[in-house]
Order: structure tokens, then C-alpha cells, then sequence
């Protein structure tokens, strides 16, 4: 019996197949491929070891790994699912589906909420809010008194929390987004649309994927 | 130009390609590329598909340089240039989807006989905003001629393959007929000479001689014989008809210059006497990555502050409960009030797309002045630089007039409410070199609008541009 030789592609670790991401993710298989390329550039600005670190996410964001960001941060630790310090390629793959335009609303409005419920607790908090206010006035060397931090977060408490027990739950997280709709304009990012015209001039020219079958005349 | 049949698949469906294409007819084809009428099915929109061999180009061994063109290029966004929409690629091919025009060919017209002196000079007055607003950013075209020039539906010219002749052109190097693939009617002598030639230059010589065919109905230089023909364009020996105006034959004179070195150049062609007759700069803006004509003149900036209303925009937030009172009594737009929420999301770190491109550069500071006041402060500093200013509510733009690669400098200052007396100004880099942003934000902008600023708040620069980007320009 002859002997097949059939050309090995080098995976990083905790790569996944790019069928079964395409099928669980927005994103066509094409997409996903075009993704491995760009989570292979991430993966390797420090590291070298097929895995995202905080870094190199960091980096990415900021040109610098060292700045610490604490929105960057919240990011992070919800792309990495399993929560072991790295995001793996399926973790990418799966967390920027949730960006992409033709994701659900309800998903993008759960995974927004994720962000901001700092505890985990199923709920976010006052004071949660208010640290996260201070973070963004922080980030931005912006000086607001306490009092107006105070006001801003009353006002914002007044028209979400609409049971008025001094936090906001899913559900009234969920009404207040779908009437304030610029609270997700973070959460679409229009290049996912098309990911292989986003990275084209870094990729274009590596792809292997099989041509549709075309009569050409 | 016939058509043919749809590309069919095995199960004779008309042919989806790339996932959301379907492809029609066939447009048009060279020796390497073939272009298709094709219908986005999700919006139904008309697109034209231009395919190329990607073995061929990675022969070429230009990857790089065309790489960078194909990326300037689909930035660039121009009334009279057809619009790149997408790059994509599978293993053996390279798909460009373009506008679709649908006016045909500016040629057909001249077909019909030559076009009237101030027909054909709006046309070539289109045709030089077209090209000088490439190569401002650095693209050349290299092959101008007839079939490149398409009319719209509206009848303004739209420069099509710009940039992409760089593809084409290195693909074509294994002989002479290739290189020219039928005539070099339209082709500099510098490029006939098989020498180092400026893009730019070679772009001027085949607008004179689209020029010339557009007022006489035929070309400047013509022989059966090709080699005679060549030798024409060599020497740049051509002839006027008598109804050629003294400055119209001056111009051609300029433009059919076989020295490049001496050649007119762009600049020079927009100050000429002949081509300034009824000339306007096109003006318009992109948003959401369309174009849009700007018909009525700027709004020029001013001191009467009580006049900076202007259009409403259904896209701002809607108005906060506390009403400016003052400000609705002069019909002064009010800024859209921001939540907690609202602040949070102007994080850098909520902002992912620095993970595709580069971010624009972003500053922000508190103010407790009324808007219609750092409105007129903005309009100030804008009429000090000469940038344009264009309003709509609680939003201002500031536009350069310096074309760089990345076109002129666009700043988009945005001002919401976050108490009833404090409001948040936010200013953002829409395009434009960051050099020249940063330029203009440390001598006009902040100290501009330094005593607008509330208590100690300092104007916090965000910048941020991802490692991929910086490669890529």
C-alpha cells in the first residue's frame, strides 16, 4: 500500500478546529482561519507560547505592556473562559463572536453586564458602579469631586434600578440598554464583519483556502 | 460590452462566491483578470468583481508594494474614484469587489463624436481631483486610459482601477505586448523606454492625451504601425486641430511634455488658466464610510456666538431631563446627558478595535461654560488654521486642508451634558497624519481652549496606535 504524506500544520495549544468554531460562532470558516493569523501575531509579541497573556493583550490595546488598564483588564478575564491566566484561540474566537454585528443584541447586553458586575455576584452594586466611574475619570485624568460622582451615579441608579433594592439585576440591566442603546456601542466592532478585508494587508497573501468550484468563462 | 452567461456551480445554481456573492455576468477580462457584475444577497447591492491569479502576483515578487497601495486604497474614499469595498482571497485567488457604475464609459460618448470645449473640461477637471487626491496619499495609477473612465448614473466621471494597474503591471513583465496588452496610445515615453519612472508623472502625461481625445474625438498620436506610433510619443509629436483654443493647446503642450522632468505637474495643472474656467473643488465628507457631497459652502467660522445653532441629528442621544433653559431660549442645541454607564464606555479598554487598526488618537476635558461658548472658541481656532468647520447639534468638525496619505486632518469634537452646570468635551482624531493631530492639538487646540477647562482637570491625551497598524502603513 502506498504511503500518503499528508502536510502537518502546527497548532498552537489550545487550538480548536475551525468547522466547530464557525458553527458555534458568527463567524464563517474562513473567518476563523483569518483569526488564527491574527491570534498567532498577539500570541507570540512576548510570550512565544500560542496563548494570549495579559501582556501581550495589553500591548496590543496599548503599545505598552505595561500599562494597566482596569476596563482592558475586565476584558480579559472574560475572554479567558476558563479562567486560568491566558486566553486560548477557541476562547478568542468564541469572546470576539460576541462583538461581532450580526451577534444578538440579548448576548451582546449579557456579555455587558458581565463586564460590569466586578463581583460576580449576578447584580452590580452602587459602589461597583462608582468604582468603575472613578477607573474611567482615572484613565482620562479627569477630576470630578465626590459629590458630583455621587450625583452621577444617583441619577444612573434612579433610572435603572427599577425595584429600588440598590442594585441592578440582569433584567433591569437588560431594559435599561435596550432604552439607552449607546451603552453597547463598545460591544459591535464593524471589522469582524469581514475579517479577512479588516486584516488584508497582513494576511491576504497566506490564506489556504479552497476556491469555490466557478465556471470561469 | 456582451455579456455572458452566469457562472454556474455543478448543481447549476448561479454561483455564490466569498460566501454573500452572487456572481452575473462577465463585465470585462484581460490577460489576468477578469471582472463580474455580481449582487451582495444580503443587501442586494450591485458590485463589480474583479478577479486575479494570486500565484501570478506572488511571482511578482511585489507582494509588499502592492499590499501597500491595496491598503491606502481602500481608505480612499472620493466622489470621482470607484470605491474599493473589499479585498479577499481564497488559495489560488485574489477578489477585489468595487462599485458598480453604471453609466458606461466616458468614451462611449466621445464615440459619438468630440465633446464640447466645456463638456470635456469638467470631465478633465474631474478626472485631475481624482488623481491628484490619490497621489497626495501616495497611489498612482500608471495605466489611465478609456476603460478606466466610467460615468455614473448622475454623468460625473469615476476613475476606476487605481492602484490596482500596480498588479497588473508587475504581472506583465515577460514581454512587450503584455506589458502594453494592445495599444500604448495612452503610455508616458519613460515607460516605453522601459526606465525608472515617477508614477505621478506618467499619471499627467495620460491625462493629457485623455484630454486631447476628449476635445479632437481622436488621439494625439496614431499609426497602424506600432513602432511608428511609439516613435510619435517618443519625440511627442502631435498636432491641434484649429478649434483648440491658444490656452487649451498651451495646456496640452504642458501635459504632453516628454521630458517628466519639466512635465506639468498637479498643482500646476489646478492653477491654469484654461482648466480654472468654472472649476470647484469637489467638496465633500465621509461617514460610516460613505460619501457624502457637501453642495452648500462650508459654514465659515464666526464670532456671533448666538448663531452656532445649525441642523438637527436624530442620531444624538436623546436630551437630558434638566433643560438648559437658558440655551432653549436661544435655540442653542443641548448636549446629550451621559449615565454612569455612558462614561464608563469611553474606556480605551472597552475599545477593541486596536486589535484591527489603528485607533485615532483621543482627548477629552470638563467644562462648566456654555456650549454655544466652546463652540465659538472651536470656530476661533479653526479660523486661525483656515480648517473648515461643520456643525450639527452638539458636534463640530474641523477639517484641514493639507492632503497627506491619510487624507487632511478631521477632528470630531463632541460635547455632552454631565451635570446641569459641567459638560464633558470629547475630541477625536478622524483622520489624518498624527503627527500634524498632535501638532495642532499642543499650539492651537489646548492652549486654545485652556481657560475653558474646569478647575484643574488637565487635557488628558489618549493615544493609541496597535503594533499591526504601524506595520501596515
Amino acid at each position: 500500500m502506498g504511503c500518503a504524506f499528508v502536510k502537518q500544520v502546527k497548532h498552537a495549544p489550545g487550538y480548536e478546529e475551525s468547522t466547530l468554531l464557525a458553527y458555534e460562532t458568527a463567524f464563517t470558516i474562513k473567518e476563523v482561519e483569518s483569526l488564527y493569523e491574527l491570534f498567532e501575531k498577539i500570541s507570540h509579541l512576548i510570550f512565544n507560547d500560542g496563548f494570549i497573556h495579559r501582556e501581550e493583550f495589553q500591548f496590543v490595546l496599548f503599545k505598552d505592556s505595561n500599562k494597566r488598564n482596569f476596563f482592558a483588564d475586565r476584558i480579559f478575564d472574560l475572554f479567558d473562559i476558563k479562567g486560568n491566566g491566558v486566553i486560548e484561540f477557541g476562547e478568542f474566537v468564541r469572546s470576539l463572536s460576541i462583538f461581532h454585528p450580526y451577534t444578538s443584541q440579548d448576548e451582546k447586553i449579557t456579555f455587558a453586564f458581565r463586564i460590569y458586575d466586578l463581583k460576580n455576584a449576578g447584580f452590580i452594586e452602587r459602589e461597583e458602579l462608582k468604582e468603575m466611574v472613578l477607573a474611567l475619570l482615572n484613565e482620562s485624568d479627569l477630576f470630578l469631586t465626590d459629590d458630583v460622582v455621587e450625583t452621577i451615579v444617583d441619577q444612573t441608579f434612579k433610572q435603572a434600578d427599577l425595584n429600588c433594592d440598590e442594585k441592578i439585576d440582569p433584567m433591569e440591566w437588560k431594559e435599561f440598554a435596550k432604552k439607552n442603546p449607546s451603552l453597547l456601542k463598545n460591544m459591535t466592532l464593524p471589522y469582524l464583519m469581514d475579517i479577512t478585508m479588516a486584516e488584508f494587508p497582513n494576511f491576504v497573501m497566506n490564506f489556504e483556502v479552497v476556491d469555490e468550484e466557478l465556471d470561469w468563462h | 460590452m456582451a455579456s455572458e452567461p452566469l457562472a454556474k456551480t455543478k448543481d447549476s445554481q448561479a454561483s455564490i462566491i466569498l460566501g454573500r456573492y452572487e456572481l452575473g455576468k462577465i463585465l470585462g477580462h484581460g490577460t489576468f483578470a477578469k471582472v463580474y457584475h455580481a449582487r451582495n444577497v444580503n443587501t442586494g447591492e450591485s458590485v463589480a468583481i474583479k478577479v486575479l491569479d494570486k500565484e501570478r502576483i506572488l511571482k511578482s515578487g511585489l507582494v509588499a508594494h502592492i499590499k501597500r497601495e491595496i491598503a491606502i486604497l481602500r481608505r480612499v474614499r472620493h466622489p470621482y474614484i470607484v470605491q474599493l469595498f473589499e479585498v479577499m482571497a481564497t488559495k489560488t485567488k485574489i477578489y477585489f469587489v468595487m462599485e458598480y457604475v453604471r453609466g458606461g464609459e466616458l468614451f462611449g460618448k466621445v464615440a459619438k463624436g468630440r465633446l464640447k470645449e466645456d463638456t470635456a473640461r469638467r470631465y478633465f477637471q474631474q478626472l485631475i481631483s481624482a488623481v491628484g487626491f490619490c497621489h497626495a496619499r501616495g497611489v498612482f495609477h500608471r495605466d489611465l486610459k478609456p476603460e478606466n473612465l466610467l460615468l455614473d448614473d448622475k454623468g460625473d466621471l469615476k476613475v476606476s482601477d487605481f492602484g490596482l494597474s500596480a498588479v497588473s503591471e508587475q504581472m506583465r513583465q515577460d514581454g512587450l505586448f503584455h506589458t502594453f496588452c494592445g495599444t500604448p496610445a495612452y503610455v508616458a515615453p519613460e515607460v516605453l523606454s522601459r526606465k525608472g519612472y515617477d508614477g505621478a508623472k506618467v499619471d499627467v502625461w495620460s491625462c493629457g492625451v485623455i484630454l486631447f481625445v476628449l476635445m479632437a474625438g481622436y488621439l494625439p498620436f496614431h499609426d497602424q504601425n506600432v513602432m511608428a506610433m511609439y516613435r510619435k510619443i517618443y519625440k511627442g509629436e502631435f498636432r491641434c486641430p484649429r478649434w483648440f483654443s491658444s490656452d487649451l493647446t498651451k495646456l496640452l503642450s504642458r501635459l504632453l511634455d516628454t521630458n517628466p522632468q519639466t512635465r506639468i505637474t498637479i498643482p500646476e495643472i489646478m492653477e491654469n488658466r484654461w482648466f480654472k474656467k468654472g472649476f470647484r473643488h469637489v467638496r465633500f465628507y465621509v461617514e460610516n464610510d460613505e460619501v457624502h457631497s457637501l453642495d452648500e459652502p462650508p459654514q465659515v467660522p464666526h464670532d456671533d456666538a448666538s448663531d452656532s445653532g445649525c441642523e438637527s441629528d436624530s442620531s444624538v442621544a436623546s436630551c437630558p431631563e434638566i433643560t438648559f433653559s437658558e440655551k432653549r431660549k436661544l435655540g442653542l442645541p443641548r448636549p446629550a446627558s451621559l449615565n454612569a454607564f455612558d462614561i464608563i464606555s469611553f474606556s480605551q479598554g472597552f475599545d477593541l478595535s486596536g486589535l484591527f487598526e489603528e485607533r485615532g488618537e483621543e482627548t477629552r476635558f470638563l467644562s462648566s461654560e456654555p456650549v454655544s461658548n466652546i463652540i465659538s472658541k472651536l470656530e476661533e481656532i479653526a479660523k486661525v488654521v483656515k480648517f473648515t468647520v461643520r456643525k450639527r447639534d452638539c458636534r463640530v468638525s474641523l477639517e484641514g486642508t493639507r492632503e497627506g496619505e491619510k487624507g487632511p486632518l478631521t477632528i470630531a469634537v463632541e460635547i455632552f451634558e454631565l451635570t446641569p452646570t459641567l459638560v464633558l468635551v470629547d475630541i477625536k482624531k478622524k483622520a489624518g497624519d498624527r503627527g500634524e493631530y498632535e501638532e495642532f492639538c499642543n499650539k492651537e487646540l489646548k492652549p486654545g481652549l485652556q481657560q475653558l477647562k474646569f478647575g484643574t482637570a488637565a487635557l488628558a491625551n489618549i493615544t493609541s496606535e496597535s503594533e499591526y497598524d504601524s506595520e501596515r502603513e
